[in-house]
C-alpha cells in the first residue's frame, strides 16, 4: 500500500525535476494556491486571471529589476489539507509569497508561514486580526478589515445622515456562520457609542432561503440594511426586497458584490444598490487599460475577456500590483536576490501606493499590515458604480481595539 | 511461489484465530511496518509531511468509522463532528494546561460520551434514519461550533493549539510528528486487527447481519451498538485531536464540517466496509489522489507546453479523480480492500491452482 503512494510520489517528483530545468533564470514566484473548483469560484477565476495577465505586463516591461516574474496557480479545492501541500510543495521550489484566497486555507496555513517565517498575503480573507503586524510579523491582510469595512459603512450612513445617527436604524443581514457573524462585535460598539439603533438578521446558509428575514425588515423599518452575503444571496435578496417594497438605495453590500450579480439582479432592478470596495470598478482605469492594448488586443490575455468586465478583476489587479510593487521596493531597498525579510520590508516601504489610481491608497507599517484599511461607498445608477464618498477610513480606535483584543487571543 | 502455500488448512482452534493466517501476510506486515519505522529518512520531508502524515491520521480515523459502519452496520454521517468534539476538548484541556498525553485521553473520552449520548437517541431508529439522525448531529456540532466563540476561539473562529508534548518532551519537528500520527494510527491498526479474533467483533458482525437474529442468539444489539459507537467516537475524538495538533497547529470549524464527513465516509466505502487494509487505500485516493492528480495534470501540461487555462486544469483533475472512484467500484463493489484481496487470494497457491481447475 505504501509501495503505491511512493510510486505516485516518485512518479510526481521526476515530473516536478522535469519542470524545475525549463526554467532558465529564477524568477521571482508568487505561489497563487487558490480555490478553483469548489466555495470560492465566484471570484478565484476572475483573480487569478488578473494575476496571470500583470505578471505577464510586468514581464513585459523587464520584469522586477531585470529579472522575471512568475504567478504559480494551483487548485486547493478549498479543502486545508490541499492548501498546506500546495504551501510545503512551492516553498519547496522557492516560493515564499503565498496567497490562497480561501479563509479555511489561508488559517489552515497560518501557523506554518509564521513559523518558517514566509509571507502570507490574505487580502480580504483569513482572520481580520492579522493587520496587528506586532504580533503576525509574516502575514499581510492588505485591504479592509471585514471590521474596519462595517465601519465605514456606519461613517457613510453618519453622512447622510448630517453626522447624527441617534434617530436611525441600522439593520444587518449576514450569513450565519463566521464570515457574516465577525462584523457584529464592531457594529454593536459602534451603535452604542454613536446611538443608532442595530437590529441583527441571520440568514441561514446557502442563504436561498431569506423570506423570513425580509419580511421581518419590512415590519423593522430599518433606514440602512448592511449585508455580509456572497453571490446568489444577494439576487435572493433583492427579489425579496422587491417583494417587500424595500427600496434598494438601503441595500449597502460587502465588497462581494460583482457585475454578474447586478446582471443576475436585473440592470435596472438592481438602480441605487450600493457596495463597500477598495477597488475602483469598471474599466475606466490605466493598468486596465494598459492591460488591455498590451495583451487582449494582441491575442495574449490569460483567459477570456469577459472575465476582465468584473469588479473581482480589478480586485485581483490591485492584490497583485501591491506585491509586484513590495518586491520593486525589494530590491530598491535590499538589491537582488529578493529574500523573505527583504521583501517584508517592501511590503513595509509601500506608502499611500494606490497603482495609478486603480485603488485606495495604502500604506502598510510594521504595525498596520492592513495597509490603513480605506473603501468606498459605491451605487449602481442602472450602468454604472457611483462613487458616493471618497475613500475613508473612519472609527480606527473601535477597529484597534477589536483587533488587539482579539490578536492577543493568538499569543496565549 | 509467492505465498508458499497450498492453501489455507486449519488444524486447530489455535491456528484458526491467528491474526495471520498466512506467513507471509505477516512478514508483509511487519516489512511495512518497518518502512514506516525508516520513513522519516527515506522520504523526502515534503511527501513525508503533506502525503503520509496526514494519511496516517486519517486512517486511523477512518478505521475508527469502519468499526461503527462496516463491522456494526450502522450508517454514520456525522463522524467529522464526533471528530471535532474530541479535537477541541483537547485543545482546550492541553491550553488549560493539562498534559498532552491526558489531554489526548480526554478528548477521545468526550467524543466517546457525547458520541454515546446522541446513539442512545439516534439508535432508537434505524437504516436510512440512522443515517439522518447522524447528520442531524453533524448540523448541531457545526451550529454550536460556529455560535460560541468560547470553544471554538474568537476570530474567525480558530482555536491555535498548543505546542505537542509528551512525557516532558516537546515535539515540534516533522521526524517527531509522524512519529506520533504513525503510533496512533499502528495502535487503532493493531486493535481494529484484534477485533475480529474477540467476542465483541462477533457480536458486531452479527448485530450487522441481522439485529433481530443477533438477538435470539443472546447477543444484546442496542448494548453492542452503544458500545461500537462510544468505541468509534474514541477513536475520532483522538485522532482529531492529533489531527490538529500535528498537522493543522489550529483548529477550525471548516476542518470537521460536513463534506469531511462524507468523504471519510467515502474513504470507508471505497476501501472496504469492514476492511483493515482497505481504509488505508480508500483514504489514499480519497485525500491524497486528487492533490497527485492535480500536481500530474499540471506537469503534464507544463511539459507538453499547453497553454490550459487555470480553472479548466482544476477541473480536469476533479473529473479523473471522480472517474477513478466509479471506475474502482464498478470494477469492485467491496472496495479497494477487496481488490488486493483478490489479487493475494490469486497469488495464493499460484501456479498450482491451475492444476487444480
Amino acid at each position: 500500500m505504501k509501495g503505491l503512494t511512493k510510486a505516485l510520489a516518485v512518479f510526481s517528483m521526476v515530473g516536478g525535476a522535469m519542470f524545475g530545468t525549463q526554467a532558465l533564470a529564477e524568477p521571482f514566484k508568487i505561489g497563487v494556491c487558490y480555490d478553483l473548483s469548489k466555495a470560492y469560484t465566484f471570484a478565484t477565476p476572475q483573480v487569478a486571471q488578473a494575476a496571470q495577465d500583470l505578471a505577464k505586463l510586468v514581464n513585459m516591461k523587464g520584469g522586477i529589476g531585470g529579472e522575471p516574474v512568475e504567478v504559480i496557480v494551483r487548485d486547493h479545492g478549498n479543502e486545508p489539507q490541499r492548501g498546506i501541500e500546495c504551501y510545503s510543495k512551492l516553498s519547496r521550489e522557492g516560493v515564499f509569497v503565498f496567497d490562497t484566497l480561501s479563509t479555511p486555507v489561508s488559517l489552515a496555513i497560518l501557523p506554518r508561514a509564521m513559523e518558517d517565517g514566509r509571507i502570507l498575503m490574505q487580502s480580504l480573507v483569513g482572520r481580520g486580526d492579522a493587520v496587528d503586524g506586532t504580533v503576525f510579523d509574516w502575514v499581510y491582510p492588505i485591504g479592509p478589515t471585514y471590521w474596519g469595512q462595517a465601519a465605514n459603512d456606519v461613517a457613510y450612513i453618519k453622512q447622510l445622515h448630517d453626522g447624527d445617527l441617534s434617530d436611525v436604524k441600522v439593520g444587518f443581514v449576514y450569513f450565519d456562520y463566521p464570515f457574516g457573524q465577525e462584523p457584529i462585535e464592531i457594529l454593536e460598539t459602534l451603535s452604542e457609542k454613536e446611538g443608532f439603533e442595530l437590529e441583527l438578521y441571520p440568514v441561514p446558509l446557502p442563504g436561498s432561503d431569506q423570506a423570513g428575514v425580509w419580511s421581518k425588515v419590512r415590519r423593522d423599518k430599518p433606514d440602512h440594511v448592511i449585508v455580509w452575503m456572497l453571490g446568489g444571496a444577494h439576487v435572493v435578496a433583492s427579489k425579496e426586497m422587491q417583494r417587500n417594497r424595500i427600496p434598494m438605495e438601503k441595500y449597502i453590500s460587502v465588497n462581494w458584490l460583482n457585475e454578474v450579480d447586478v446582471a443576475n439582479i436585473g440592470t435596472d432592478a438592481a438602480k441605487g444598490i450600493k457596495r463597500g470596495t477598495n477597488v475602483v470598478g469598471g474599466q475606466d482605469v490605466a493598468l486596465f487599460k494598459e492591460i488591455m492594448t498590451e495583451l487582449y488586443d494582441n491575442g495574449q490575455g490569460s483567459g477570456p475577456i469577459e472575465k476582465t468586465q468584473d469588479v473581482f478583476y480589478n480586485t485581483g489587479l490591485a492584490m497583485y500590483s501591491i506585491m509586484f510593487e513590495a518586491a520593486r521596493n525589494a530590491v530598491e531597498l535590499e538589491g537582488l536576490p529578493i529574500t523573505p525579510t527583504s521583501y517584508k520590508a517592501g511590503l513595509e516601504s509601500l506608502k499611500g501606493y494606490d497603482a495609478n489610481g486603480l485603488m485606495a491608497p495604502i500604506t502598510v507599517t510594521a504595525e498596520d499590515h492592513g495597509g490603513g484599511g480605506q473603501t468606498r461607498i459605491e451605487m449602481w445608477d442602472g450602468e454604472a458604480w457611483v462613487p458616493q464618498t471618497e475613500w475613508i477610513s473612519e472609527y480606527g480606535d473601535v477597529v484597534w481595539d477589536v483587533v488587539k483584543e482579539s490578536s492577543a487571543k493568538y499569543e496565549q | 511461489m509467492f505465498y508458499r502455500l497450498s492453501g489455507v488448512h486449519h488444524a486447530n482452534y489455535v491456528s484458526d484465530s491467528r491474526i495471520f493466517k498466512v506467513p507471509a501476510d505477516r512478514n508483509l506486515a511487519v516489512f511495512i511496518f518497518l518502512i514506516g519505522l525508516a520513513a522519516p529518512f527515506i522520504i523526502p520531508s515534503l511527501y513525508l509531511n503533506s502525503y503520509m502524515l496526514p494519511w496516517l491520521i486519517w486512517t486511523a480515523a477512518a478505521l475508527g468509522l469502519n468499526l461503527v459502519t462496516g463491522w456494526a452496520g450502522q450508517l454514520h454521517l456525522g463522524y467529522a463532528a464526533v471528530m471535532a468534539v474530541g479535537a477541541y476538548s483537547a485543545i482546550h484541556a492541553a491550553r488549560f494546561g493539562v498534559p498532552w498525553e491526558f489531554a489526548l485521553i480526554i478528548g477521545g473520552l468526550t467524543s466517546s460520551v457525547i458520541g454515546s449520548l446522541f446513539a442512545f437517541a439516534a439508535l432508537r431508529v434505524k437504516g436510512l434514519y440512522l443515517a439522518l439522525t447522524t447528520l442531524a448531529m453533524q448540523f448541531v456540532m457545526d451550529w454550536v461550533l460556529t455560535h460560541s466563540p468560547a470553544i471554538s476561539g474568537g476570530s474567525h473562529a480558530s482555536l491555535q493549539s498548543p505546542t505537542l508534548a509528551f512525557l516532558g518532551q516537546d515535539i515540534t519537528s516533522d521526524t517527531g510528528f509522524y512519529y506520533v500520527a504513525f503510533g496512533w494510527c499502528v495502535l487503532v491498526t493493531i486493535f481494529m486487527l484484534n477485533l475480529k479474533r474477540t467476542g465483541l467483533g462477533r457480536a458486531l458482525v452479527a448485530v450487522r447481519e441481522k439485529d433481530f437474529a443477533a438477538a435470539i442468539l443472546g447477543v444484546n444489539s442496542f448494548y453492542y451498538k452503544i458500545l461500537a459507537f462510544a468505541t468509534s467516537s474514541f477513536i475520532a475524538g483522538v485522532s482529531g485531536a492529533l489531527l490538529v495538533a500535528t498537522f493543522f497547529f489550529l483548529a477550525a470549524p471548516e476542518q470537521f464540517s460536513v463534506t469531511v464527513s462524507i468523504q471519510v465516509l467515502a474513504m470507508v466505502i471505497v476501501g472496504g466496509l469492514g476492511s483493515v487494509i482497505g481504509s488505508y487505500f480508500g483514504v489514499a485516493l480519497i485525500l491524497l489522489v486528487p492533490g497527485l492528480v492535480n500536481g500530474l495534470v499540471v506537469t503534464v501540461s507544463e511539459g507538453l507546453g499547453m497553454q490550459i487555462n487555470v480553472e479548466t486544469l482544476a477541473h480536469i483533475p476533479n473529473a479523473v479523480y471522480g472517474a477513478l472512484i466509479v471506475i474502482i467500484l464498478l470494477i469492485e463493489p467491496l472496495g479497494l480492500g477487496k481488490l488486493y484481496g483478490n489479487i493475494r487470494d490469486y497469488l495464493m497457491v499460484w501456479p498450482f491452482d491451475q492444476f487444480k481447475k
